[in-house]
């Protein structure tokens, strides 16, 4: 029952949803018909008070105009008249005042001062002047002049209460049945809503009674029926009778195969029976005997073979191992030898580098010397430099000393010849000086060519100092060149003497070791011979496990026997356990 | 052309003395009697209005001499003085205390007089058109071993100054 409640629950649920989802839509609906009614109705309105406006505006201008002409046409009946008196201007002025929209009139003279008037309350007044309380600010005014002698000018007041009045009563009549027309529409889309509503709801309470009776009557009743079946199958109670009265085609074929179902199982099911006590005491004997089966033979099989094939095994390694030990002790003693060769080349070696440690040091101190040679040399090149400068400016002042003798040579050639030029004016007293005289010209010519030479001379000297002073610079450079590379040349050196200490005294650790080892491998040599003596004795031990062995490989050959007896009863099960299964195949299908 | 070898005869054996100097290329000389000096290092004072052969004044030894530019007189172009230049002065005898510049001094030459031609002077030409320099200044041609030399007439010098104004 509670199932069924769950379903009509639901199919309830989901009508009463679809039925609130309907309304809630035409709620909508019609709320969006009188939002687009009320727009209408008020541009309505609107449009109402524009049509009165320009209405009442038009009425204004066309009484205005009416009024004019109403006086035009009394002025011209007064000027039509020849004689005028005051009965008629009163009498004029009182049928204006009959007019309903005209409230007061006066009749000015030149001074604009009013000489008769009229005005309307409650009946038509007539005096000179209005009175002050009246009030004419309410009223519209025309003033009108006249070319009548007495009056110069009309003051005309007058109302338009009256036409606004009547238009306003038509519009507001207008828009009440505006008004009214929207009530209508707003009480008959009511109804429309409520009937609806009404309408839906019958139709979805009809539709969701009809679906709660079909499946009570076509499926939950038959399903009732398999369930009480099953509950009776599920106690193992297969003497159950199926009938299928189902109104339904689908749930009758259901019904009728669980029948089939039935009568086939039953049938299994006893064949199963019998077959079970026969298949129990033959599965006992079988338990028992394959336990055995179990502890003694695999077991015991397994590792006796393995022990044996060990054995052997070990007695082949034994015999190797001393084999082995000997070459080691063979092999130790060459090692022994080598160590010693090797103990006597790293003797050879330390010796060679100290010694070249040594000669490194006289290295050393060669370059020093050599560097102090080359600083020596640069200052001898210096010295050079300064005396070839010193040489330049003595030939330079023997360049000035050779003009001076030049002149000194030009000078004495004058001389002579104004000596000569004496002599022979002297006559024959002056030949004897005129001698004289040309031997100074003489001399005179050739100081002046010896000054000559000695200017080239000196003129080539400084030519070579010049040469000179380019080449000692040079040799500067090259010097100093010189000095730096040997100063890093012994910088180098100080490093490799370093080294080479540092070589020295890895070469004397070296020394040390190589005597330890060679100690070492002494000991090594008498352990070796000490092994070769036990590993004799292993031996003997070896063949000693493989006797004893051989006695429990007879064991192992009656285990083998009770392993044949498990295997007649094994097959024995194996036929027993193949009926079982022909039984059961069936009960699988 | 006959009275000259006569006149060279007569002094045959006699010797003659030339002061020689270079003059624009020329190898020239004068008679050693006409010096009386030379001088090597000359500072001239010009004077304003005279002909451009008249180099300037000198003072010697507190006497002032003339100097006169031998280029110019024998038709040379004038040539600024220079480190060899020199200044030959005369004896009183030949003209009043002058000079004439050199471009360079040569030596003392004692030649034989029978080296010497002389010059003979041609009147056919006519006074205007002769060449004065040429024809006054140079005396003779002097026969060197290797060159010729050119002897001038030193107291024609004053005169040639004269001449050309």
């Amino acid at each position: 029952m509670n199932k069924t409640g769950i379903a009509s629950k639901i199919i309830i649920i989901s009508c009463s949803t679809v039925f609130v989802f309907m309304i809630v839509g035409s709620i909508l609906i019609i709320q969006y018909e009188i939002n687009i009614l009320n727009n209408i109705t008020d541009g309505k309105i609107d449009q109402e008070e524009n049509v009165f406006q320009i209405d009442y505006f038009q009425e204004k201008q066309r009484l205005k105009k009416q009024l004019e002409k109403h006086i035009q046409n009394m002025v011209l009946i007064m000027k039509s008249v020849d004689v005028i008196y005051e009965q008629t201007f009163q009498f004029q002025i009182q049928m204006l005042c009959m007019q309903p929209m005209i409230r007061a009139v006066e009749f000015c003279d030149q001074n604009d001062n009013s000489f008769l008037s009229a005005w309307f309350e409650e009946k038509v007044h007539v005096s000179k002047q209005l009175p002050k309380k009246f009030d004419l600010s309410n009223f519209q005014h025309i003033k009108f002049q006249t070319d009548i002698p007495a009056i110069n000018t009309i003051n005309l007041y007058y109302t338009t209460n009256l036409i606004k009045n009547k238009l306003l009563n038509r519009k507001n009549k207008n828009t009440q049945e505006l008004f009214q027309i929207r009530e209508e529409i707003y009480e008959k889309l009511k109804g429309v809503l409520l009937t609806q509503s009404f309408g839906t709801l019958l139709v979805v309470a009809i539709l969701c009674a009809f679906l709660v009776i079909s499946l009570r009557l076509f499926i939950l009743n038959p399903i009732e029926e398999l369930m009480d079946i099953s509950n009776r199958l599920k106690k193992f109670d297969l003497s159950v009778d199926i009938l299928s009265n189902s109104n339904s085609y689908e749930l009758n074929l259901l019904v009728q195969a669980l029948a089939q179902l039935l009568i086939g199982f039953r049938s299994i099911i006893s064949d199963v029976k019998e077959n079970s006590g026969l298949l129990s005491n033959s599965a006992d004997n079988m338990t028992g005997i394959a336990e055995q089966l179990t502890s003694h033979s695999v077991d015991a099989e397994s590792q006796v073979n393995s022990v044996a094939e060990a054995s052997v095994q070990i007695s082949g390694n034994i015999h190797s191992i001393a084999e082995s030990v000997e070459q080691i002790s063979e092999n130790v003693q060459s090692v022994s030898m080598t160590s010693d060769f090797l103990f006597q080349n790293i003797n050879s070696v330390a010796n060679a580098i100290e010694e070249l440690s040594s000669s490194l040091t006289h290295v050393g101190e060669r370059v020093k010397k050599g560097t102090q040679i080359a600083e020596k040399a640069v200052l001898l090149a210096q010295k050079a430099g300064e005396t070839v400068n010193i040489l330049r400016h003595a030939a330079n002042e023997i360049s000035g000393v050779s003009e001076f003798i030049q002149r000194i040579a030009h000078k004495t050639n004058i001389l002579s010849l104004n000596a000569t030029i004496e002599a022979a004016s002297a006559g024959s007293a002056g030949r004897g000086f005129s001698v004289v005289a040309s031997a100074i010209q003489e001399f005179a010519e050739q100081s002046s060519r010896a000054a000559k030479d000695i200017t080239e001379r000196i003129a080539g000297v400084q030519r070579g100092t010049s040469e000179i002073e380019t080449a000692f610079s040079d040799v500067s450079a090259i010097i100093k060149e010189m000095n730096l590379s040997s100063e890093s040349i012994s910088f180098s050196v100080i490093e490799q003497t370093k080294a080479v200490q540092e070589i020295a005294n890895n070469a004397l650790e070296a020394d040390e070791r190589a005597r330890n080892i060679n100690i070492a491998i002494e000991e090594l040599s008498k352990t070796a011979n000490e092994a070769a003596e036990n590993i004799t004795q292993v031996a003997l031990g070896a063949n000693d496990v493989s006797t004893r062995i051989q006695s429990v490989s007879k064991n192992i050959s009656f285990n083998r026997q009770i392993s044949h007896q498990i295997n007649e009863a094994a097959i024995v099960l194996n036929h027993l356990s193949g009926n079982l299964k022909d039984m059961v195949d069936p009960f699988k299908v | 052309m006959k009275n000259i070898p006569t006149e060279r005869k007569k002094i045959a054996t006699t010797k003659r003395q030339f002061c020689t100097f270079q003059l624009a290329g020329h190898y020239c000389g004068v008679d050693i009697l006409d010096v009386k000096e030379i001088i090597d290092e000359v500072t001239l004072t010009k004077i304003h209005h005279a002909p451009p052969e008249m180099m300037g004044f000198v003072n010697i030894r507190g006497h002032v001499h003339l100097v006169l530019d031998l280029r110019l007189l024998l038709n040379f172009n004038s040539k600024p003085i220079d480190d060899s230049s020199r200044v030959l002065l005369f004896h009183p005898n030949v003209g009043e205390s002058f000079g004439v510049m050199v471009d360079q001094i040569g030596h003392m030459v004692e030649v034989e007089e029978s080296l010497i031609e002389y010059r003979i002077a041609d009147d056919s030409i006519s006074g205007i058109n002769r060449d004065f320099r040429k024809t006054d200044l140079e005396k003779g041609v002097c026969k060197l071993e290797d060159k010729l030399l050119i002897i001038l007439d030193a107291p024609m010098f004053l005169n040639a100054v004269e001449i050309k104004r």
